[in-house]
């Protein structure tokens, strides 16, 4: 199958990005490097390509209604400008999606999704009694992230207002006359905002922050190091088939006021507690847990590695595990099955100086 | 050391003679393609390896990839600066970033590795 290209794709060859195909798509890996892209981006800021996620609209309180019950949050209840972390969940309770949404209205919610089942996801939302309008097509989405964001932004023209803007929240705004959505929210631990342009502004506005000099390209690599020193799980490699919100420790995210599908499976589980749950890890040197790497506690098999990279803001290898609950707590030593490697449960974020929840105005 | 004077394997390594003794390292492509360079687990001094059997690991930020020994031969020395500045690898695979040294190597295992044209070649190919 052929890979697809987002409209930024020249934007980004032009910058010297190293293309890899993530989920059909061809994205950037990386520019200069991923390890100063991830400096870079801690220090001043970075815009990364994600129009490969999915988007939709939901209109009508009624319709969110619907789409809160395929959910484990409740967004009747969102106040207007509040971004919401959720799960969309299959019958047996189990995560399809892990998603944002956001009301930019009282009649309308904005949902931001992933790329890897968003076919699914789409006929989800569109063909069931959400109607919800899949505007995937029509989107450019940049992330720019760091903590010289918001003075690039304003350096690039856009609305002064968005200063007004606190971590999670949101809006439409203008910019030349085009509407277009920013939150205030990414996936990296910095002060940064995502983008939401419709496609023919799209590559003017890339090059526009690129030209700033506080600002650089950042590919996927970056934003891979950056979430999991975060503890950020990414769906379909934290989030296995199967995980329900309990195991992707997303308990703060279940409303349980609410009536969702797959509750009741989700309850007994609750009361069962026989689960294992995605938890931080860290070790004591340059060296990086890996993916699939079983780990042990007390010679017993307790978990699985699910991400691992060398945090370069940490200095250590950091990562996260699936790990059974009784082990699941930070300070408790683990070892790498078959290697002399030593893992600490670590709470999240790992890497605590992070400035997204910074007062800006 | 230079490109020109050392050997390679299809796996990248480059061995190459230096005071009597056999030095090794990654390949330029190699170190290109692991990324920055996070970790070296390097190999114990004195252990007897055979060709082909993985001696070390290269951690980058992107993956974990092992390094094999060119020739059957004795461990001897390993450049322990990568402990502190794995980094070399990527600034200078070719000096500073040298992983380990070999000696009583199979000389013609030794011979029969591609020479620098050969291996340009061999690259154009993959």
């Amino acid at each position: 199958m052929e890979l697809k290209r987002t409209p930024l794709f020249e934007c980004c060859e032009k910058s010297g990005g190293r293309f890899v195909d993530f989920h059909g798509w061809y994205l950037p890996v990386q520019f200069e490097g991923i390890i100063s892209e991830h400096l870079h981006v801690r220090s001043h800021a970075g815009i990364f390509d994600c129009s490969h996620m999915g988007e939709f609209l939901i209109h009508g309180q009624d319709k969110m209604a619907h789409f809160s019950y395929l959910t484990c949050g409740d967004f009747t209840s969102l106040p207007v400008g509040k971004c919401r972390y959720t799960a969309l969940l299959n019958r047996d309770s189990s995560i399809l999606d892990d998603c944002v949404g956001i009301k930019l209205n009282e009649e309308t919610l904005f949902v931001i999704t992933n790329a890897g089942p968003l076919e699914q996801v789409s006929s989800l939302l569109c063909d069931s009694s959400v109607q919800a309008e899949d505007i995937t097509q029509q989107l450019v989405k940049i992330d720019i992230q760091g903590p010289k964001s918001l003075d690039v932004l304003l350096d690039s023209n856009f609305n002064p207002q968005i200063k007004g803007l606190k971590y999670w929240t949101g809006g439409t705004f203008e910019y030349k006359g085009e509407k277009i959505i920013i939150t205030r929210a990414g996936y990296t631990g910095e002060l940064g905002y995502e983008l939401y342009l419709p496609i023919s502004i799209g590559p003017d506005i890339w090059d526009k922050l690129l030209s700033h000099p506080e600002v650089k390209p950042c590919g996927l690599g970056a934003r891979d190091t950056l979430r999991t020193e975060m503890g950020y799980p990414l769906n379909g490699q934290d989030i296995l088939p199967g995980s329900t919100p309990l195991m992707a420790s997303m308990d703060r995210f279940i409303d349980w006021e609410h009536d969702f599908v797959g509750k009741d499976l989700l309850l007994q589980q609750k009361d069962r507690g026989d689960y294992r749950i995605l938890t931080g890890i860290k070790t004591n040197t340059r060296q990086a847990p890996r993916r699939n790497q079983k780990l042990m506690f007390q010679d017993h098999e307790i978990g699985e590695v699910t991400s691992g990279t060398y945090g370069p803001s940490v200095g250590v290898g950091v990562g996260l595990a699936m790990l059974d609950k009784r082990v699941a707590n930070p300070g408790t030593v683990l070892q790498v099955a078959e290697r002399s490697l030593q893992i600490e449960v670590s709470s999240i974020p790992i890497y605590q100086n992070g400035t997204a929840r910074k007062k800006v105005s | 050391m230079y490109p020109e004077d050392v050997r390679y394997t299809e796996n990248h390594e480059w061995i190459g003679e230096e005071d009597g003794l056999y030095v090794v390292g990654i390949s330029e492509y190699a170190q290109e393609q692991l990324g920055d360079v996070t970790y070296v687990e390097l190999p114990e001094i004195g252990r007897h390896v055979r060709q082909k059997e993985p001696v070390a690991q290269v951690e980058s930020v992107k993956a974990a990839e092992d390094i094999y020994a060119p020739v059957t031969g004795v461990i001897v020395e390993v450049n322990e600066a990568l402990e502190g500045e794995p980094e070399l690898i990527n600034l200078d695979p070719y000096g500073r970033g040298w992983c380990f040294k070999m000696d009583d190597i199979d000389t013609a295992q030794y011979r029969r590795l591609m020479n620098r044209e050969a291996y340009e070649k061999y690259l154009k190919s993959l």
